[in-house]
């Protein structure tokens, strides 16, 4: 199983872009209000670093992945524990996941399907892609998915342009001061952070010492659609209607009126979240299969699959309400664990203790 | 290709026909009610009744069924219930097929129903996944959204077709949904939208115009911008293609009537405040240039100082009529509706922090000066004298 470096540039930006355009917009807007496009400037900023941190870590060990390094570089014991945080994550984000892309459904379009059967339907297509030939068909869909997505936000953001009022940005700065802005920045870093599974997806890669630069293009890319849309958003719905909102970014859609024929466009904006998620959902289940399997010796990882799948059907269905799967679990584990621990702390634990670890061995 | 291979391939096939046709919110044409216009009012009995105006497929004239009497196009149905969804609920049982909102073109409040309060209406309008933003939205002037929906209208087949076409062109003030929503959302402007309201009752001209403004404040309908007030408002808005003022220039003689008319081409409003002992102060400037249209006087306006001496008496007569306008929102409705709010915020966003919350009561004793600049550009095809007898 190889990948070429381009197929990682979409894979990490189309699932970075989706998922942080329809899930963090609200909680950024309520805290940074017109200033939100600070926020993502700032959020930026943060993800690059993550995106720093983990390339480096992956040149450690070239042809590597986390699972195999973090016990290199930490030993036995240590690099198991610390492999179980990220499985903590991949096998928590997986279930929200697929339960926050059934809710959208929910509330903009399908509102009488049954939530089984949405979830059905993608749970069936993401075992089918990681099945067929793993990561390289996944990566191969997203070649084709991902410029199909950025020309649908482009054609959703160029349309919306005749509801633009530039003035909904003002006043800057005032109304939100420092600490609005920096609580706005860390929803959509926290989202974009998701280049850290490069340190899964880097040991497939033909050449893994040259993979950085698509990292950095894929998060550069990631967060210039992130941060026009959601400056569209603002200044189309404004900042007293927009973070009352769950999702904006539909809501602008739902604003488009071109010629007097031209409306209700939101099934447009629809296909750009469910070919994202798909993403997500495929390469967190090929991740996960394939880590699980590594850890536990198991010899054929997509046997696992058959396994993960029902169990995250399952626990898709727990959350009770729409509050439960999209807040609680942003802002009381993404956020004040994911980001500081997954995303930053340990890539770079593992890049000092393995840097220190590499000079030493070369000393002898 | 292995036959296993080929089976399974077939069956995804066979799952995707099965699964992916429309899910179960599948719904045929011919099972949907259209609703292209929907009222909501407040019934004597303190009940909500909701009234729909239904397209009828059938009744829609097509250019093939011509001559004969053609059917009604629309179906109106009311009903009565403790909030507007148990209205609507009630009215999907007299209806065999489901109410479908998707197409709602226009929303009357009642006017009885907008004075006790819209919270509920605005609240379903936001929640509702069937809900458009981009449907207009109007208040009902000395009548019910009831009788409006029943009225008839000539021009088009589907009168609230003809309420939105309205709308659409500019003619009228008009408000849509999303507009309408963030203006209730906001502490900075009061709503307002465009008021409806029916003409020659009881008569075979029976319809309605739309020739008012509704004006809200604090969720609730405090009364009806029109006339004057109204031209002046809009201007506040950029709403005004093809807006005429008439002036009386100098009285009456015995041929001539005094008045001239121009139509408005530009007009920009600018807005400054200032912060002055903690109070707010706002200064207006509209600055506009207009074309004669008519000339009922004796003045010949191809001289530069009678162009001059016009241009002043208009902007005296604007300035006149836009400070009453402003006035009558301070005094009367005590509602920001031009939102001055919004610019004090902009520019003085630390004073807002605090004022934000007073904002609605603080607006009434703001003091407002207006400043009026009109250019006359062009006086029309012709430069002679309105007299054409005359040399």
């Amino acid at each position: 199983m190889k990948i070429t470096g381009i197929q990682v540039f979409w894979m990490i930006a189309i699932m970075d872009i989706g998922m942080t355009l329809i899930m963090t917009l609200t909680p950024s807007l309520q805290a940074a209000k017109q200033d939100v496009w600070i926020s993502i400037l700032v959020s930026g900023c943060i993800t690059l670093l993550v995106t720093l941190i983990t390339t480096k870590t992956a040149l450690l060990y070239p042809g590597q992945n986390l699972i195999q390094f973090s016990q290199t570089i930490l030993g036995k014991w240590l690099g198991k524990a610390v492999v179980i945080i990220y499985f903590v994550q991949w096998y928590t984000i997986l279930p929200i996941v697929l339960r926050q892309f059934t809710d959208v459904i929910h509330i903009m379009i399908l509102p009488a399907t049954p939530k089984a059967a949405v979830m059905i339907i993608m749970i069936i297509l993401i075992v089918y892609v990681t099945n067929s030939a793993g990561i390289v068909s996944i990566a191969r869909t997203t070649e084709i998915l991902g410029p199909l997505i950025i020309l649908m936000i482009l054609v959703t953001l160029i349309s919306s342009i005749n509801n633009v009022d530039l003035r909904y940005l003002l006043p800057v700065f005032a109304d939100s001061g420092l600490t609005g802005i920096i609580n706005g920045a860390i929803p959509p870093a926290s989202y974009l952070g998701h280049s850290v599974e490069y340190l899964m997806l880097a040991s497939f890669l033909y050449q893994p010492k040259k993979g950085a630069p698509y990292a950095y293009w894929a998060i550069i890319t990631a967060v210039f659609f992130v941060l026009i849309s959601m400056t569209m958003a603002t200044v189309t719905l404004g900042p007293s209607l927009a973070p009352k909102m769950w999702y904006p970014f539909f809501e602008m859609s739902r604003k488009i009126s071109l010629f007097g024929f031209i409306e209700n466009f939101d099934p447009l904006v629809i296909v750009i979240w469910v070919a994202s998620v798909f993403v997500k959902l495929a390469i967190y289940l090929f991740i996960t299969s394939y880590g699980t399997a590594q850890f536990l010796n198991i010899k054929n990882w997509r046997t696992l699959t058959w396994f993960i799948a029902p169990v995250v059907l399952l626990f898709a269905l727990i959350p009770k309400n729409v509050t439960e799967a999209t807040a609680n679990y942003l802002l009381h584990y993404w956020v004040p664990f994911v980001l500081p621990v997954n995303m930053i702390g340990l890539p770079l634990l593992l890049l000092i203790v393995g840097k220190a670890r590499l000079s030493s061995t070369q000393a002898k | 290709m292995n036959l296993r291979r080929i089976s399974f391939s077939w069956l995804t096939v066979f799952l995707m026909l099965a699964l992916l046709t429309g899910c179960w919110d599948r719904t045929e044409m011919d099972e949907l009610a259209f609703v292209m216009a929907s009222g909501i009012d407040l019934a004597d009995d303190g009940q909500v009744e909701v009234t729909l105006q239904i397209a009828l497929p059938t009744g829609i004239p097509s250019s093939l069924t011509t001559g004969g009497k053609a059917k009604k196009p629309v179906l109106v149905v009311s009903a009565k219930g403790k909030d507007g969804m148990e209205a609507l609920g009630k009215l999907q049982q007299q209806l065999s097929r489901r109410i479908n909102l998707g197409h709602r073109g226009v929303f009357v409040f009642g006017e009885k129903y907008a004075r006790n309060g819209i919270v509920e209406a605005v609240d379903t309008l936001l929640r509702s996944s069937e809900s458009r933003f981009n449907s207009f939205i109007l208040t009902s002037s000395g009548t019910t959204a009831k009788e409006i929906l029943n009225s008839p209208y000539q021009l088009e087949s589907i009168p609230s077709i003809g309420i939105s076409n309205m709308q659409d062109n500019d003619f009228s003030f008009s408000v849509k949904t999303d507009k309408f929503i963030e203006m209730s959302a906001s502490l900075e402007v009061s709503a307002v939208t465009g008021a409806i309201r029916t003409i020659n009752k009881k008569t075979d001209s029976e319809t309605f115009m739309i020739d008012k403004s509704a004006v809200y404040r604090k969720n609730k309908l405090v009364g009806f911008l029109s006339g004057k007030e109204l031209k002046a408002f809009r201007l506040f808005k950029g709403n005004f293609n093809g807006m005429r003022f008439t002036v009386q220039m100098e009285p009456p003689k015995e041929s001539y009537k005094g008045t001239v008319a121009i139509q408005l081409l530009q007009a920009k409003t600018k807005i400054r405040t200032r912060i002055r002992n903690g109070m707010p102060e706002i200064a207006v400037a509209l600055k506009a240039t207009a074309q004669i249209m008519a000339n009922d006087t004796p003045t010949d306006f191809n001289k530069e100082t009678n162009l001059h001496s016009l241009e002043k008496k208009f902007s005296e007569e604007m300035q006149k009529e836009m400070t009453s306008m402003i006035s009558r929102t301070q005094n009367k409705f005590k509602a920001d509706i031009v939102g001055f709010g919004r610019e004090i915020h902009i520019e003085h966003p630390y004073f807002w922090k605090k004022a934000k919350s007073v904002w609605a009561d603080l607006y009434t004793k703001v003091p407002v000066s207006v400043k009026v600049d009109i250019t006359i550009e062009r006086i029309g095809r012709t430069q002679a004298h309105p007299n054409v007898q005359a040399k």
